[in-house]
């Protein structure tokens, strides 16, 4: 019986054994390897001296690192209930019968396969002021203003959270537009012979039946919002003046600008533990509507 | 049944004007890549302040053979190429070898080696960027094809979708083809992998897209010129306040031309991969 358990698990190795490597060395052991480098002061070169918590803090006082985090959460709250609003809408139009139903889809959806460098790049010439596509436009239909788009704070996280939406929300849609197509066709019958008007099947019938669909995606949304960073770096650099420099932004500036790969290490954890926690709540809620 | 959905239709008083706004929001979603087209067959160095002008001619399609002939662009096209292709080959095998094990096979840890594979699922690859860094530079694998492509194989969430793929293959298939004297390889190789191609297809398009597109990783990585892949290398042509626009333009085309024809393929698969992937990821 012993053998015969042996023998068992000795075909399986193969088969586990080239995941488990890879998934142990670059998924599980950063997660150790980043403890140890946050309690010592670690450079691009080698690791120095053991410095304990110091890392940790330094972090809790420093203005840099509240500042980039406050940005990234606005990122979060400015981002969030528009994408769910737009990918609903979206998904609402494009789940129509008609003979543009493709166009309509893959529309909305392309953006989302272009590289971030392009759409960042894309953003920047159409904004440019003077020649850029929009000033020229807005200066065609009559209106003389000159943004400068990326001069000011508040028209910088304008240009990033319509950069963003535009590129992301087609992958929502599709979301939203599997849970539409999910819900079955006799609830929409049923309510018609009680004379539903088209309002109240969706207030009725169509937003409950999305909650679920639409849950997931609420928490899929925070959860790669927090991870923000290359279309801020390509877009604004995180200016002006440090308004718009996200979390990784300045992981990285830390790390690989100003040589403190245990500091940035530290501070990798606080960003680590929120995004822990989100995807607990995420895996417990999809559970949940399983 | 298709009668009344007809009916339903028409029966919408709004319908004309709700087409008509998906049609208009279709083509403020798609303008930005029509300009870029259109900008990037302009002579180099156009400019104006006319919107229209950029859809006229004069075109030229120099920029493009000016860009492929005298720039490492084509290299950056081949790497991104390269390492999208050999991740996603890899990370298909790696992962259903896993999950047909996890799925097919009797071993003892079973139940705890699927959960450490669930923890997975958890961990932000971005918050883990930093000791990655250390870890891959330990291994000398800094600056390196291997260095792009092995950090980005080991796919948790694909080991449990191709898994529950996998146990919904039918046990009379699985058994006859035990009876009939099948290794467990060829029953992972001939019968249960064709049956998965969907799956396959979906997690492949994926890893795929995900890797051609991967910013953050090459940016830290890799330092070489030659070993830049597209999303790094684009920004190379383009900085902040230039008013020439033409060449980046073009650059940015060549960048995005691949993953669209990619994406005129297989749209199907890419619709149906997210809502699969979605829900039960």
């Amino acid at each position: 019986m012993k053998k015969k358990l042996w023998a068992q698990d000795l075909k399986a190795i193969p088969f586990l054994l080239p995941f488990f490597i890879a998934y142990l060395v670059f998924t599980i052991f950063p997660i150790f390897k980043g403890l140890e480098m946050s309690l010592y002061d670690w450079t691009l070169i080698r690791k120095l001296e053991f410095v304990g918590l110091d890392n940790y803090q330094k972090m809790l006082g420093d203005p840099h690192f509240w500042k980039t985090l406050w940005n990234t959460t606005l990122f979060v709250i400015l981002t969030t209930p528009a994408m769910l609003i737009l990918s609903l809408v979206l998904a609402l139009l494009a789940n129509m019968k008609s003979k543009f139903t493709t166009f309509l889809r893959g529309s909305y959806f392309i953006p989302s396969i272009l590289s971030v460098s392009v759409i960042s790049f894309l953003a920047i010439f159409m904004l440019q002021p003077y020649n850029g596509l929009i000033n020229t436009v807005l200066h065609t239909i009559g209106i003389e203003a000159e943004p400068f788009w990326m001069a000011d704070k508040a028209l910088a996280w304008l240009t990033i959270v319509i950069v963003t939406l535009w590129w992301s929300v087609g992958f929502n849609m599709i979301l939203f537009l599997a849970g539409l197509q999910d819900i079955p066709e006799s609830l929409y019958e049923a309510s018609e012979i009680d004379g539903a008007t088209g309002w109240e099947k969706f207030r009725y019938i169509t937003l409950p039946q999305l909650r679920p669909i639409g849950k997931i995606i609420l928490l899929l949304q925070i959860l790669a919002s927090y991870k923000v960073f290359a279309q801020i770096l390509l877009i604004t650099g995180g200016g002006p003046g440090g308004g718009t420099r996200p979390i990784i932004q300045y992981i990285y500036e830390v790390g690989f600008r100003q040589n403190n790969l245990g500091y940035a290490a530290a501070m990798s954890y606080a960003l680590f533990f929120i995004l822990l926690i989100l995807s607990v709540i995420q895996l417990r809620n999809q559970k949940e509507e399983r | 049944m298709k009668k009344s959905k007809y009916l339903k239709r028409n029966r919408d008083p709004y319908h004309g004007i709700k087409v008509t706004l998906g049609i208009i929001i279709a083509i403020l979603f798609v303008a930005p890549i029509i300009w870029m087209i259109f900008v990037s067959i302009k002579p180099d160095g156009f400019t104006t302040t006319q919107p229209l002008a950029w859809f006229l001619p004069p075109f030229t399609f120099s920029n493009y053979t000016n860009l492929l002939f005298d720039s490492l662009i084509l290299r950056w096209t081949l790497n991104s190429f390269v390492i999208a292709l050999i991740t996603t080959i890899l990370t298909l095998i790696i992962t259903s070898l896993a999950a047909f094990a996890l799925s097919q096979m009797q071993f003892r840890f079973k139940k705890t080696i699927f959960i450490f594979f669930l923890i997975g699922l958890m961990i932000p690859g971005e918050a883990t960027i930093i000791p990655l860094y250390e870890i891959v530079k330990s291994l000398n694998l800094l600056d390196s094809y291997p260095g792009l492509i092995l950090p980005m194989i080991a796919s948790p969430l694909g080991v449990i979708i191709l898994k529950s793929f996998f146990d919904g293959v039918p046990k009379e298939v699985i058994e006859s083809a035990i009876i009939d004297g099948c290794s467990k390889f060829k029953l992972y190789y001939k019968i249960v992998l064709p049956l998965a191609k969907p799956a396959l297809a979906a997690i492949g398009i994926f890893t795929f897209i995900g890797s051609w597109n991967n910013f953050l990783w090459p940016f830290l990585s890799v330092l070489s010129e030659s070993l830049y892949t597209l999303p790094i290398g684009i920004p190379l042509f383009n900085s902040a306040y230039t008013t020439a626009y033409v060449l980046p333009m073009a650059a940015n085309a060549i960048a995005s031309i691949p993953v669209i024809i990619i994406f005129l393929i297989f749209e199907k698969q890419i619709v149906q991969g997210i809502s699969f992937s979605g829900i039960k990821g």
